[in-house]
């Protein structure tokens, strides 16, 4: 909102230097923005929130000054005749619309003078940008911007059969506006028209074929209300917003309605001449009385923790305009009627706030001291956070919302359709990734693409998983935390990675695999990860692991093979043990076996571990894979041999050659039995 | 030794043992003559400890972590604990308990990612105006405060940190998608004067000692008296984000009751603070996912 020093000065005496002044306004809740030196004038461009619609005009800004440096207001006075015809001889307004248009007025001044306005008028209007059109319209645009009204001036020749009527568009129906652009209308356009054809977008903008020329004589000055959530939805639909929907959007003054229409009526006289025609059409007289609203001095205290004497409670209330009567239990006040936003004692409280000033409340008034922890939720993440970058790979943030493209590539948790968000978040985004995995290979591959980087990443995130389908519409979608793993090469670096994670999370058992299938993921190189559950049977799924497929690497011009994981964070929070507890250390020496074994190709690591741990029992204090290699020519085809080392011991007693010997001898035959398998000795 | 190893392994086992056998001999030669007094010198000219040393290969956290976690930890010394929710929300949660009404142009659809309809499952259709959905994306935390008010009863003190959402162009310092951090306080006899105090502690914690604090008025739906919060760091005033006392009509929708129970909210842009700390100058840096900009925290 641009308010001119010239222009202020007609209600105010402004006392304050220019600094000091917008800073008293910054800290009152009008936000100075910038000023700038027009012509001799200090024009101040000032933040108006949304709930302020009173200081959309210079009135309202002038009256925020005189509370502030307590002085009065000075209100122009509106005097002039009226002569002639009663105005219903000349018009009459017809209301189709009242949900969208509570109140119309209309007055009528005949036989005005168009010509250009006298310097003042035009130099006030520049100053504040105004565009400068015509005695007549510039009145209408100079009283909207000292009061805050929006008005609109018909020709009252072009209003055909002289009636106004406001409808809604109707379909088909288009609008050439005064910047000779044309307009759709339609059923939720609330339109001004006359008996035939429309006139104006209600408080959008005026049309072309009614605009006040040179040849116009005899005018309809319209003064009305319409209600924000209409206008809003029109100026928005039809790209056009004007100073007028800006303060409709925000409320005008009911009072103020027929006070901006006399004062216009009065400046058109005395500028354009002519004479207002007797009498006022107005569709809804009655304003309604605002109700009293009591401040209490306690409440006052108890909200800012800063006592005010009620005297200048008093002080502040009536300066802004509420008229106020001390009672025992507090003031009584009727806030005036530009203050929609002054409904409860609370926005009075508020009001005597920023006048007195916020600076006055202390900022050593300590809460007491109350304990808090951390969620165990966030120590996990810590120490996930703390495992992941010890392997070298860093943490990145992406974007939630991805293109469709982008999120089909690959979604292992579900195939259920991902949600999408009407409007796109970045070029074309609108898709709420179901998995954390597409976007990290999209970062890996612009780090290589822009630096010859090799990017090992993680992020964790939420994924946002459909609710299944027939489902209620109202069920949000199965939104949690995921840790999205990517890098290199190695399945069994990133494999190794995971199983750390869950030692230093204290998670109980094995980390299972077992082979999946998913889009995106190489045929055969991917693996659903699992852990045993509380009961120490059921198994819940922590996510997956796998190499991307080789065609989406050379989609990504990714070289190389690239491995990713994505596990559920909360499987894994809820599996943990934070507090590791400690476990005794054998006094005993122990006694180190390495094995080598030849096992037909399709023996599985984990089934020749469990033969270990079934032979060794307590006594295994570790079991190390060392390595595999084949050797047709010796051992046949499909064959392998697998190296691995034991550690016995025993808690209590020195475990002897020949104990071990028993152990590894019982471990051979069920291996020979089990899994056809020959020792080499 | 060699007793146990295949025949045809043989030969390379017999290098491999004489590959380690003439390695003991020349440490074994270099540490009797180190020992001895070396060279001339009296040391191992060999020896260039200026040689750059061996680093190991670490990951970097994510610097908007770097600042949640601190900031999680200067407001858990002041007794506000850590409260999360879903990102995906209702209009009842991100709108209507925070008393933002159907005619507020905070809820325009063009001003939120309101989410496709089952009705419209390629979420292609144009908006039309003043058409919600019955989700979208939160476009604040403050979700989160109704979401705790709703289940336990006061005195509540949290924090709520997390991602949101609204349709913004990017640039230097938009981004579509950005963090928040809100703090909630609830209880009987709650100020604007304890609100004031706990964000300049906040200030001093983060910013520094000498940090000033300003409230400006503001407006916000869900607080009355709402202000701006502005912080004295380095000779200006800027703005770090918004606050104020809980307005009645959100402690009425959540069940409590305004003359028994006051609270204060705040809210602050976790990308501005961490930009601020670290001299970030561009946002969408922080989402690219570029290495060359991650490994530097």
């Amino acid at each position: 909102m641009l308010v001119s020093w010239k222009w202020l000065s007609r209600y105010v005496d402004l006392t304050l230097p220019h600094d000091e002044l917008v800073d008293r306004l910054s800290l009152s809740g009008l936000n100075h923005e910038g000023s700038e030196t027009v012509d001799g004038d200090v024009v101040i461009d000032l933040e108006v929130t949304s709930n302020r619609g009173d200081c959309l005009g210079h009135i309202g800004v002038a009256r925020e000054i005189a509370a502030l440096t307590e002085q009065k207001l000075k209100i122009p006075a509106i005097e002039y005749q009226e002569s002639g015809a009663a105005i219903d001889e000349s018009l009459a307004v017809e209301n189709k619309m009242p949900e969208a248009c509570p109140r119309y007025t209309a007055r009528v001044i005949r036989g005005v003078k168009v010509g250009d306005s006298p310097e003042w008028l035009q130099e006030s209007l520049k100053s504040v940008g105004i565009g400068v059109v015509n005695n007549v319209v510039d009145v209408t645009n100079y009283v909207m911007m000292e009061c805050g009204q929006p008005l609109h001036a018909f020709d009252l020749a072009k209003v055909g059969d002289g009636k106004i009527v406001v409808r809604s568009g109707k379909d088909k129906e288009q609008l050439e506006a005064i910047d000779h652009r044309h307009y759709d209308l339609n059923d939720s356009t609330c339109v001004i028209a006359d008996s035939s054809d429309a006139l104006a977008v209600a408080g959008v903008m005026g049309g072309a074929s009614s605009e006040v020329t040179e040849a116009t004589t005899d005018i309809v000055l319209e003064a009305a209300e319409f209600v924000p959530l209409s206008v809003r939805r029109t100026a928005r639909r039809l790209k056009l917003h004007s100073p007028s929907s800006f303060r409709f959007e925000r409320r005008v003054d009911p009072v103020g309605i027929d006070w901006a229409s006399r004062r216009a009526c009065q400046l058109i006289t005395e500028i354009a001449g002519g004479s207002v025609a007797p009498g006022v059409i107005d569709t809804a007289p009655e304003i309604p009385a605002r109700e009293t609203v009591l401040l209490r001095p306690k409440r006052v205290a108890a909200l800012l923790g800063l006592e005010i004497e009620t005297a200048e409670l008093d002080k502040i209330l009536r300066s802004l305009g509420c008229e106020v009567s001390a009672f025992a239990d507090g003031l009584q006040c009727v806030p005036p009627s530009w203050r929609h936003d002054l409904t409860r004692e609370v926005d009075l409280i508020e009001e005597v706030a920023r006048i007195h000033g916020y600076d006055k409340i202390s900022e050593n008034s300590p809460i007491p001291v109350a304990p808090s922890s951390k969620r165990r939720f966030d120590t996990a993440m810590e120490r996930i956070r703390g495992v992941l970058t010890a392997a070298g790979i860093s943490e990145s943030m992406t974007p939630s919302v991805v293109t469709e493209k982008l999120d089909q590539m690959i979604s292992p948790w579900t195939e259920l359709p991902a949600l999408q968000t009407r409007t796109s978040m970045l070029e074309g985004a609108r898709t709420l990734r179901r998995s954390l995995i597409p976007s990290l290979l999209q970062s890996r591959a612009a780090n290589w693409a822009s630096a010859s980087l090799i990017a090992d990443l993680f992020e964790i995130a939420h994924v946002y998983l459909p609710a299944p389908a027939g489902s209620d519409i109202a069920l949000l979608p199965d939104e949690t935390y995921h840790i999205g793993l990517i890098a290199g090469e190695d399945f069994f670096a990133l494999k190794g990675t995971i199983e750390t994670l869950c030692d230093r999370l204290g998670v109980p058992g094995e980390l299972a695999v077992a082979p999946v299938q998913r889009d995106g993921f190489a045929k055969g190189g991917a693996v659903e990860l699992s852990l045993v559950g509380d009961d120490g049977k059921e198994s819940l799924r922590l996510g997956f692991l796998g190499f991307v497929d080789d065609k989406l690497v050379k989609k990504w011009k990714l070289t190389g093979r690239v491995v990713a994981a994505e596990l559920s964070a909360d499987v894994l929070v809820n599996q943990s043990r934070l507090v590791p507890q400690q476990q005794a250390v054998s006094p005993f020496p122990s006694i180190q076996r390495d094995l080598n074994l030849v096992l037909p190709e399709s023996v599985r690591w984990n089934e020749l571990a469990e033969l270990v741990r079934k032979a060794a029992k307590e006594r295994l204090a570790d079991l190390t894979y060392r390595e595999t290699y084949r050797n047709e020519k010796v051992d046949g085809p499909d064959k392998k041999r697998v190296l691995f080392s034991m550690e016995l011991q025993s808690q209590t007693e020195t475990l002897s050659g020949g104990d071990a010997d028993s152990i590894i001898d019982k471990l051979v035959t069920s291996c020979e039995k089990q899994l056809s398998a020959v020792l080499l000795r | 030794m060699l007793g146990g190893i295949e025949k045809a392994d043989k030969p390379a086992a017999g290098a491999k043992l004489n590959a380690v056998k003439s390695a003991i001999n020349s440490a074994f030669e270099g540490a009797q003559q180190n020992l001895a007094g070396g060279d001339d010198s009296g040391s191992d000219p060999t020896f260039d400890p200026t040689l750059p040393g061996t680093r190991p290969s670490l990951g970097h956290i994510h610097p908007i972590t770097q600042t949640i976690s601190h900031l999680t930890e200067i407001m858990g010394r002041m007794g506000f604990e850590v409260a999360e929710g879903p990102e995906v929300e209702d209009p009842w949660h991100n709108f209507v308990a925070l008393n933002i009404p159907e005619d507020h142009p905070a809820r325009d659809p063009l001003d939120n990612f309101y989410l496709a309809t089952a009705k419209d499952p390629s979420g292609k259709s144009s908006v039309s105006a003043g058409d919600e959905g019955s989700q979208l994306l939160r476009s604040q935390t403050s979700t989160v405060q109704i979401r705790v008010m709703k289940e336990v009863q006061p005195p509540i003190r949290i924090i709520s940190l997390g991602r949101v959402y609204r349709p913004d162009a990017p640039d230097a310092t938009h981004f579509p998608m950005f963090h928040q951090m809100e703090g909630l306080l609830v209880d009987t006899n709650v100020t604007m004067a304890n609100l004031k105090t706990v964000l300049r502690v906040f200030a001093n914690n983060y910013l520094g000692e000498d940090v000033e604090i300003r409230f400006r008025p503001s407006f916000f739906p869900f607080t009355e008296p709402s202000v701006e919060v502005d912080f004295l760091w380095n000779g200006t005033w800027i703005e770090f984000g918004g606050a104020g006392m809980i307005d009645p009509n959100v402690f009425a929708a959540v069940g409590y009751d305004p003359e028994k129970v006051s609270g204060f909210a705040f809210g602050l842009g976790v990308e501005r603070l961490c930009m601020r700390r670290h001299g970030i100058t561009d946002i969408r840096d922080l989402y690219s996912g570029d290495l060359r900009f991650l490994k530097q925290f």
